[in-house]
């Protein structure tokens, strides 16, 4: 079977420093992997060459098998990779229905100037009926028709993860989903994202630093550090892993 | 041998020749870089500022007969730092963290404003016609040629002097002084300077003045070269700084410098010998004459289509910027707040009442004016749609109601083309060229977009308008251009009654068309886009594609207004209707009132129509005390006072982009709702029947420390 | 009142995203102290606090008994509080000497710059020897040790470091962490944000350990490291030889 995500040999270059080297990883259809590593391992980095935020400099993104390494991120999108933002990243004055919708209206690619212009551009039921279940799903029912303005941090991520399901994704991304939430918050997004993932089968590669997260989270994990693979495998295994945790520590060996 | 001699000598001619103006340029271009870079602002309001000390230098000297270097002082040494240090003071140091577009719409306010306060303040005329002086005695009259190939005017010698007596000041404030090693630092990053324990604010304050200063003084040295002191022709010297600056890449002084006297060589060279090569290729001809005014603009265009690097110059240079706040954004949100039912039904009613008064009881002017209303509302709709649905600045809308007005002109005058016909045609190739204009210009995204389509709207006015086969020719400017009004069946639109009916007819179709537009597919795209750029991209959406449409679409409406614009004034009078300058008071004059709806658009169009003469001359307040010669004392207000209002008007765009009007309800309904809240329960509420109030968006301060989450293009409000 | 440094029930944010909640600790003169934790959980943030760049949404910041909750970033530079900010840290655009002026004449007045910038180069002659090269075209260690030039002739109360090693050869951190050292003989304080901890933990007395915004524990640095690996990985059990808590 393909992987859903294969990248063989990825490095991006900034004005002479390698933020990412020679990185190959895969990820399967419907697991969840983990990408982690101290501040300034790459992984940002790595995730934007993935999503095509960046160009990679050397190596190949491939998506479901085919080369998607020259396109555009929103060509990427439409073959099937959502993500959510460290930095929450909504639609300005949007109700949290209104940002399915129109995620559920570019999957379609059905809309246009003229449909619009003969007053055949507004939702349609389906398309609301679609949208209510995903918001079911993740428990937003109840906000469904309030500005984004009035949610909580943790709902509005759940607000992009709604936002990327409705594409379809074979693949989501997620940037550190638990950046700005508390405790409690954080555990009931695990809850949440794992309880939609069972539903809707879709591969997860999570950037994280909270390693509490990714332990409960991901089977898998890579661990970057300078830009590099320095660990992978499984994931309780690479956390147990001395290297790994010199990585994090800044230190050679931690074990006193 | 003697022909390598004569171009030697053309070429130094030439070049003699360009570097009075080129220091002028380069002048300016320092002063215009400066500005942004000590402050992020893109200062479009440069040209303004120039005027006002052009003006007042004018006024000292020429009416009151101040000797030359009094009059020099005020205008160049008080009111030129004061009106920086103004400016920076009540406007600029409050919009830090707004959006750069913002910025620009503000400085595009203030260059509206500025000089018509100037006007109003000292009773100044700045019409064309008026010679001002240089600063020295005499300065167009004697001459000096110490080459030999070209003689100086003593202004042009002035000029020289005081401007590199300037530019060698700046280089020695910077190099050698404590402030200006603090403005260099300031330049690089304002709050490194801060954790230097210099006060950042304090020195951006001062370089608004000296920048302030470049200005003033530039304006006072070019005046004598330009024959006006009317502010549209100084505006196009911001354009000129612009095209210098970006030469430098907008980051670095000594390159802007450079630019200006490279632009100042270009057109002297061209001015030289393009009439020379034209000669003998025929093909040169029609652009003999336009091309060298042009120059700076088709440089400006060029450089910003073809070197887009230039767009990154300023983003990575503080590498503290990740405190500040992220900018809110401009356009989207067009979900239009759930006006209560009954409210909308009575002012309905009111508008029909109105417009059934008028065409019944008005008489000619009357009716001309609301005509023009409407028209000019339909031609606002295109920015409604180009700004507050997909959150651009374009500042060539003028250009292509322009292209609807011409064509109609063309097809229907020349080619006997049925007019409504014509109109259309006008406005699909309208569209077409916006769409076409759209693909390079968008790549730019932001500050960018207003300034391509700013120079894209000068090159139109400077080159094909003066082409016959496309605008018709020289003449087109004022008059010249006849347009017919069209007979369709049995109607013939001659009668200003009837074509009332059309214009209304045009404006309730395309106000329809935005809304299906906003509330479909397009418009929730755009306003994705503007909600959060990446966000949309993450989800499938092209934003390159979307924004295409937008230009199109605005295009094509701008085209269509502008064509039924002409057919009602039955020519198209370029120079007053579509030049670039006045195309800037429709853009500032939509944003103030309100972006986002169709109604604001509606209401900038009678604002600019009606509100002279309805407001400032008294009348409406005669119709209430029921008599004219009731009219208080202080009516007349003199017109000009528009400008100084919607201007203005502007600056609050930036932290209310929906507009006046809007936010004007939006505090008014807060207000109701507090009201009923503390009397809950009481049953006769007023004008409210729907059983839910929507809960509106808050916009206190405030919000930022509690635990509601905005998206990240709409925090600091 | 005898602390340098206080952060009372600091909570800070950027727009709606809040990085900090509720943190309060504080810092004796000549005390150095580290921030550890893991990246994003803000201690960068509390740096930015601690020196004006940004202002807190709520609590408040005194220094040296003054409160400064909110003030200008000039204000807390005035006051004796120094900054090496994350990344660059000098005026890429101006010359060695230029970047040593622009701060001196504020803290030195007119008449102490140049001895001040005499005394920089004394210290640190490779800056001497480039005193006209412009700073941008600098190598990473050496800007670092411009800044630290600066910093130690100012002789600031407090220095705030924030990850100062990032991106640095191991023998340039060395030298930096002796630099460091070398301010605490002055008796100059330190907040030191590192996400290595060694160092850190070397040169200080004491450590807060920050998660998700909240310090969860304030204690002898010597005994951070281990709290960290606990707070980092503490979903299995931590480390074989580690106490149970």
């Amino acid at each position: 079977m393909t992987n859903v995500l294969d990248t063989q040999g990825v490095s991006k270059k900034f004005s002479g420093i390698m933020a990412v080297h020679d990185l190959s990883i895969s990820v399967d259809a419907g697991e969840s992997v983990g990408l982690i590593g101290p501040n300034g391992a790459g992984k940002t980095t790595f995730f934007n060459c993935v999503l095509g935020v960046l160009r990679v400099n050397a190596g190949v993104v491939r998506l479901a098998g085919d080369d998607v390494t020259e396109m555009p991120v929103h060509a990427r999108a439409r073959r099937g990779i959502g993500r959510t933002f460290q930095r929450i990243e909504l639609f300005a004055e949007s109700t949290v229905r209104e940002h399915l919708l129109i995620a559920e209206r570019t999957r379609r690619r059905d809309g246009g100037l003229w449909k619009d212009l003969i007053g055949r551009g507004r939702p349609r039921a389906d398309e609301i009926a679609k949208c209510d279940e995903v918001l079911e799903l993740l428990g937003l029912r109840d906000v469904a028709d309030e500005p984004i303005e009035h949610l909580s941090l943790g709902q509005g991520r759940l607000v992009e993860v709604g936002r990327a399901l409705m594409t379809d994704p074979k693949l989501l991304l997620l940037d550190e989903p638990t950046s700005g939430l508390d405790r409690q918050e954080t555990a009931d997004l695990a809850i949440t994202l794992r309880a939609v993932q069972e539903h809707r089968q879709f591969a997860i590669l999570l950037v994280e630093h909270d390693v509490e997260f990714v332990s409960s989270f991901t089977q898998r994990s890579y661990v970057l550090d300078f830009g590099q693979l320095i660990a992978s495998g499984p994931t309780q295994d690479v956390l147990r892993d001395p290297q790994v945790r010199a990585a994090y520590l800044g230190v050679e060996e931690i074990s006193s | 041998m003697t022909l390598a001699a004569t171009l030697g000598s053309d070429l130094l001619r030439a070049l003699l020749q360009g570097t009075p103006p080129g220091t002028v340029y380069a002048l300016i271009a320092l002063g215009f870089v400066l500005t942004y870079k000590t402050s992020g602002v893109f200062n479009l309001a440069f040209g303004a500022q120039a005027s006002i000390s052009a003006a007042m230098y004018y006024k000292a000297h020429t009416d009151w007969r101040w000797p030359i270097l009094p009059a020099l002082i005020v205008s160049v040494f008080v009111l030129a730092p004061g009106v920086g240090l103004l400016l920076e003071r009540l406007v600029f140091r409050h919009l830090r963290t707004a959006s750069s577009v913002a910025k620009i719409v503000v400085t595009l306010g203030l260059s509206i404003a500025v000089p018509s306060i100037f006007e109003l303040v000292f009773q100044f005329q700045g019409v064309a016609g008026r010679t001002p002086e240089g600063i020295v005695p005499n300065g167009a009259g004697v001459y000096y040629d110490p080459f030999g190939v070209y003689p100086f005017s003593r202004n042009e010698l002035m000029t020289m002097a005081v401007a590199v007596t300037a530019m060698l000041g700046l280089a020695a404030l910077f190099k050698f002084s404590a402030l200006g090693l603090q403005m260099r630092a300031v330049v690089e990053s304002p709050r490194m300077t801060e954790l230097n324990g210099i006060r950042a604010d304090r020195v951006s304050a001062l370089s608004w003045a000296l920048s302030s200063s470049f200005a003033g003084m530039a304006g006072v040295l070019i005046a004598p070269r330009f024959n006006t002191l009317a502010a549209p022709d100084f505006f196009n010297l911001v354009v000129v700084a612009i095209a210098a600056a970006v030469l430098g890449k907008l980051v670095s002084l000594p390159r802007a410098l450079v630019g200006g006297f490279c632009l100042g060589w270009i057109i002297a060279l061209l001015g030289t010998f393009l009439p020379r090569w034209s000669r003998t290729q025929t093909w040169l001809r029609p652009f003999q004459e336009n091309l060298t005014p042009s120059v700076p603009f088709l440089v400006l265009f060029g450089v910003l289509v073809f070197w887009p690097a230039i767009r990154r110059a300023r983003e990575a240079s503080d590498p503290l910027s990740g405190v500040d706040p992220p900018p809110s954004s401009v356009g989207s949100g067009a979900r239009g707040a759930s006006r209560p039912r009954f409210s909308r039904v009575i002012g309905l009613a009111l508008l029909v009442g109105i417009g059934v008064i008028v065409f019944i009881r008005a008489d000619t002017s009357w009716i001309f004016l609301v005509t023009q209303a409407v028209v000019m509302s339909t031609i606002y709709l295109s920015v409604t749609v180009i700004t507050g649905l997909a959150g651009q600045i374009s500042l060539c809308q003028g250009t292509f109601a322009a292209i609807g007005g011409f064509t109609v002109f063309q097809l229907a005058d020349r080619h006997g083309v049925s007019v409504l016909l014509a109109a259309v045609i006008g406005a699909v190739i309208a569209a077409a060229v916006g769409a076409v204009l759209s693909l390079p210009v968008l790549r730019l995204g932001g500050v960018w977009t207003a300034v391509a389509t700013l120079a894209f709207a000068y090159l139109f006015d400077s080159v094909l308008v003066k082409i016959s086969w496309i605008c018709g020719g020289g003449t087109s400017l004022l008059q010249g251009t006849r347009v017919p009004r069209p007979v369709v069946g049995p109607w013939d639109f001659a009668d200003d009654r009837s074509f009332l009916v059309l214009t209304v007819i045009v404006f309730i179709v395309v106000a329809f068309a935005v809304t299906q537009i906003r509330s479909g597919t397009v418009g929730r795209t755009l306003s994705a886009i503007s909600g959060s750029e990446v966000a949309a991209e993450s989800i499938g959406i092209s934003p390159a594609r979307a924004r295409v449409t937008a230009f199109a679409v605005s295009a094509f409406i701008a085209g269509l207004g502008g064509a039924l614009l002409s057919i009602h004034q039955r020519n198209v009078n370029y120079g007053s209707n579509f030049s670039p300058f006045a195309a800037l008071f429709w853009l500032v004059l939509v944003v103030s009132l309100g972006a986002r709806t169709v109604q604001g658009a509606a209401q900038a169009g009678a604002a600019f129509s009606l509100f002279d003469t309805l407001i400032l001359r008294g009348t409406f307040m005669g119709w209430i005390l029921r008599s004219s010669k009731r009219i208080p004392e202080i009516f007349p207000i003199n017109p000009k006072w528009r400008f100084v209002f919607f201007g203005l008007g502007t600056i609050q765009f930036a932290r209310h982009p929906e507009g006046l009007v809007e936010h004007g309800k939006r505090q008014m309904r807060r207000r109701v709702d507090a009201l009923r809240k503390r009397r809950t329960g009481s049953g006769g509420s007023i004008d409210d029947a729907s059983p839910v109030s929507t809960p509106q968006p808050s916009s206190e301060p405030s919000n930022e420390t509690d635990t509601a989450v905005v998206p990240v293009g709409e925090t600091t409000r | 009142m005898t602390e340098l440094l206080r952060f009372a029930n600091v909570s800070a944010g950027y727009g709606p995203f809040r990085a900090l909640f509720d943190v309060s600790f504080d810092i004796q003169p000549g005390e150095a102290v580290a921030l550890l934790g893991a990246n994003g959980v803000g201690k960068t943030t509390i740096a930015r606090v601690a020196t004006g760049l940004l202002a807190p949404s709520s609590g408040t910041v005194t220094f040296g008994g003054t409160d400064l909750t909110g003030a200008a970033a000039h204000r807390f530079a005035r006051a004796g509080v120094a900054h090496a900010p994350e990344g660059r840290s000098v005026f890429a655009t101006l010359s060695v000497e230029e970047n040593l002026r622009l701060s001196f004449r504020r803290s030195k007045g007119r008449a102490g710059v140049d001895a001040a910038v005499g005394q920089a180069f004394e210290l640190f002659p490779a800056l001497g020897q480039r005193h006209r090269q412009i700073a941008g075209t600098l190598s990473g260690g050496q800007q670092r040790m411009l800044a630290m030039a600066r910093v130690i002739v100012e002789e600031p109360r407090l220095l705030v470091a924030d990850e100062l090693s990032l991106g640095l050869a191991p023998i340039i951190v060395d030298e930096v962490y002796r630099n460091l050292d070398r301010l605490r003989q002055h008796g100059c304080a330190l907040l030191i944000v590192e996400q290595h901890v060694g160092h850190a933990v070397a040169l200080c007395d004491r450590a807060v350990v920050l998660d998700r915004g909240r310090t969860t524990w304030i204690g002898p640095a010597d005994q951070a490291s281990e709290r960290l690996v606990r707070n980092l990985f503490q979903t299995e059990s931590p480390m074989e030889n580690s106490p149970t808590e």
